[in-house]
């Protein structure tokens, strides 16, 4: 259990956040956010506890809300657009999730773990997710007739009249060039160090593959300024 | 437990106590609320900043440089939530994709490009689609608060840049092409970045130094664009070029249910398009205009305004939310209620959840179905594309045979050609949309 001081540094950095009055202007309880909300529906959630919460200031129900409930909350906005006082809870759920993340929050490294495959894919390809991720094997709840042509993954793909989308592992082919300025993106914005604190091992794997990329991509630089010779 | 009384105490606390209002009371007590939520409100416009107007200021005080919108770009001006006007450019396009459509809907993109080769237009002068871009990894973002603002921002920058430099490999000027938004998610993650980025010179200080790195400036300057524009958009503009120019099949017997994503028109709210031809103007226009337009019979129904029920994490890892959610109050509704014969969408997440989910539901005795697509994959449809080659509908797990055959087009004969061409694929004898060549930075 965390202490209060502890608590406190949280709810601190959730209202630092500089979105934080954007987000949060006032609150009626007249709970229009928690009847159109889709998680409210099916999970021990509502987005106008989540307000509320924070609005009167509740530092240690602010840190029990951040356990699980925030995860629940589907991220369809539908809250924001309909608050007469124009807050936004899923953006107040989005600077917890931050904050639960920066604090290394067992809860949120538990709610994660299941999602690695595809930070593993974005981070190392800028694509969320690719054709092979989406075979019967990983998703036997989609059914048997997930796919109405039966054949080999890599022709029906070469049938998609578009070159850039002829591909397995990637949804679009992205160039090496690109992948390489998008983790210098993620490197001085210190998605990497969310990354660690969250899965030690899944960073490794992904440092590795950075690295091996890059290495390419040096290689191929070098063999343009030879061709240039 | 029946499911009103889960709906009903699930999210509300332990205080909650169930009404036992009847049916009317209910419905009476709770009328106001529905009253909001269900109608186009416009009350909030005064009170709202229009952000495109401090973006002239910034570029005047020489901060950034905004991409225009200009007459070679063939603007169509249409009007938002709270009647502000917006351009949409028609031509020399920049295709910046979507992970989830290209990944598993491929469809999508493949019918928005051969409408415009449908309309004449030439790939690498009149449109581009190219490698030199990521996804906005916003859907990361809200899936797992990996990710933050700075980072979003600076791939929202670093592919705009790109867009508005794309036009000198191909011998054109800079902001020769404009960025067409394809996800949903993309065009409202991309809009609320904007947002941030013009109100916060700390923001824009950060990304600067990131952008600088990458050389991704312009005169030192981070590019802006002055709309950000999405696909469905550039469909609801063409609507009655697509229906005048194009139409070949009759689809006036088709009953349509329109589902518009969330991030379309909940996220930066006062962009989405409006008409007041459309739905009463209470319901956001794209979509159902371009179903209109083409004549089919567009059905209401009482869920429109209901997220899928995606979530972003969800649809990976809690999987029964999904499902029950797009089950319970889409799939469902559409098909009782509305008896529909298509639910068309516009975005990547929207239309993965609502196809993928309804063969699960039979293990709930939830039998029914419903074909879902995008809304321009129906109007290639109607259209005359290939349903296999051109609209991929292959990659759909719903029945969408089930509405290509009500069109009058032989599901079966369309599934043998296709089966045939795979055999010429395999052979290397690939038809394309664009020479493959452009994608890569070749003419």
């Amino acid at each position: 259990m965390a202490t209060y001081a502890e608590m406190r540094e949280i709810y601190d950095d959730i209202r630092g956040d500089f979105r934080y009055d954007h987000e949060l202007n006032g609150c009626l309880n007249c709970g229009i956010c928690t009847a159109t909300c889709p998680s409210a529906q099916f999970y021990d959630y509502s987005p106008r506890e989540i307000v509320q919460l924070l609005w009167t200031e509740n530092v240690e129900q602010v840190y029990d809300a951040m356990q699980e409930k925030i995860w629940a909350c589907a991220q369809c906005m539908t809250c924001a657009a309909r608050c007469p006082f124009k807050n936004s809870p899923g953006g107040l759920v989005m600077i917890m999730r931050e904050v639960a993340i920066k604090h290394g929050m067992q809860s949120a490294k538990d709610v994660l773990r299941p999602f690695g495959r595809v930070m593993l894919k974005l981070i190392t390809t800028g694509n969320q997710l690719s054709p092979d991720m989406i075979q019967p094997d990983h998703f036997p709840d989609w059914g048997p007739n997930i796919q109405k042509v039966e054949g080999n993954l890599k022709t029906l793909r070469k049938a998609i009249p578009m070159r850039t989308l002829q591909t397995t592992d990637t949804a679009w082919e992205v160039s090496l060039k690109t992948s390489v300025e998008m983790y210098t993106i993620w490197e001085m914005t210190g998605v990497l160090n969310s990354l660690e604190t969250m899965d030690e091992n899944l960073f490794d794997v992904i440092e590795d593959f950075i690295d091996e990329k890059r290495e390419e991509y040096d290689e191929w630089l070098e063999e343009q300024e030879g061709k240039g010779d | 437990m029946s499911t009103e009384q889960i709906q009903g105490i699930a999210g509300h606390g332990s205080f909650f106590q169930p009404t036992h209002l009847g049916a009317e009371e209910a419905a009476k007590a709770t009328d106001w609320v529905r009253k909001h939520v269900d109608r186009r409100t416009m009350d909030l416009g005064e009170r709202m900043d229009d952000i495109r107007e401090h973006m002239w200021e910034l570029e005047k005080e020489g901060e950034i440089i905004v991409h225009r919108i200009t007459d070679a770009h063939k603007p169509v001006e249409v009007q938002t939530l709270f009647g502000w006007t917006k351009k949409i450019p028609t031509i020399q396009l920049w295709h910046h994709k979507s992970c989830g459509q290209c990944g598993n809907i491929p469809g999508y993109p493949t019918s928005l490009l051969w409408f415009m080769n449908q309309f004449g237009y030439e790939p690498g002068r009149d449109y581009l689609d190219e490698t030199d871009q990521t996804s906005c990894t916003a859907w990361n973002y809200h899936g797992s608060g990996i990710g933050n603002v700075e980072s979003l921002a600076a791939v929202f920058l670093r592919n705009f840049h790109q867009a508005y430099v794309s036009g000198k490999q191909h011998g054109h000027g800079l902001g020769h092409f404009f960025p067409l938004v394809h996800c949903g998610t993309s065009f409202g993650n991309y809009k609320e970045i904007r947002k941030y980025l013009v109100e916060s010179a700390e923001l824009r200080e950060r990304v600067k130094k990131i952008l600088g790195k990458l050389g991704r400036l312009v005169d030192g300057k981070i590019v802006i664009p002055e709309e950000v524009v999405h696909y469905s958009e550039w469909v609801h503009v063409m609507r009655n070029r697509i229906a005048s120019e194009l139409q070949k099949v009759d689809v006036s017997n088709i009953r349509v249910t329109m589902h518009a994503a969330c991030h379309y028109y909940k996220m930066v709210h006062e962009d989405a398009i409006y008409d007041p031809t459309v739905l009463g103007g209470n319901r956001t226009a794209i979509g159902t205009s371009v179903a209109q337009a083409l004549g089919a019979q567009v059905i209401d129904y009482s869920t429109w305004y209901d997220c899928c029920g995606f979530g972003f994490r969800h649809i990976i890892s809690e999987r029964e939310f999904t499902r029950s959610f797009t089950m319970n109050r889409k799939i469902r509704v559409v098909r009782e209620e509305a008896n529909a014969d298509v639910l068309i969408g516009n975005d990547t997440g929207c239309i993965t959840t609502m196809d993928k989910n309804q063969w699960i539901g039979k293990a709930h005795e939830q039998n029914f179905s419903v074909p879902v697509m995008a809304d321009v994959q129906f109007a290639a449809l109607a259209c005359g594309a290939d349903p296999f080659k051109i609209v991929q509908l292959q990659w759909h797990a719903s029945p969408c045979e089930e509405l290509v055959e009500k069109m009058g087009i032989s599901w079966t004969d369309a599934k043998k050609n296709f089966e045939a061409y795979l055999k010429e694929v395999e052979a290397g004898r690939i038809e394309y949309l664009y020479n493959p060549e452009l994608a890569l930075g070749g003419h």
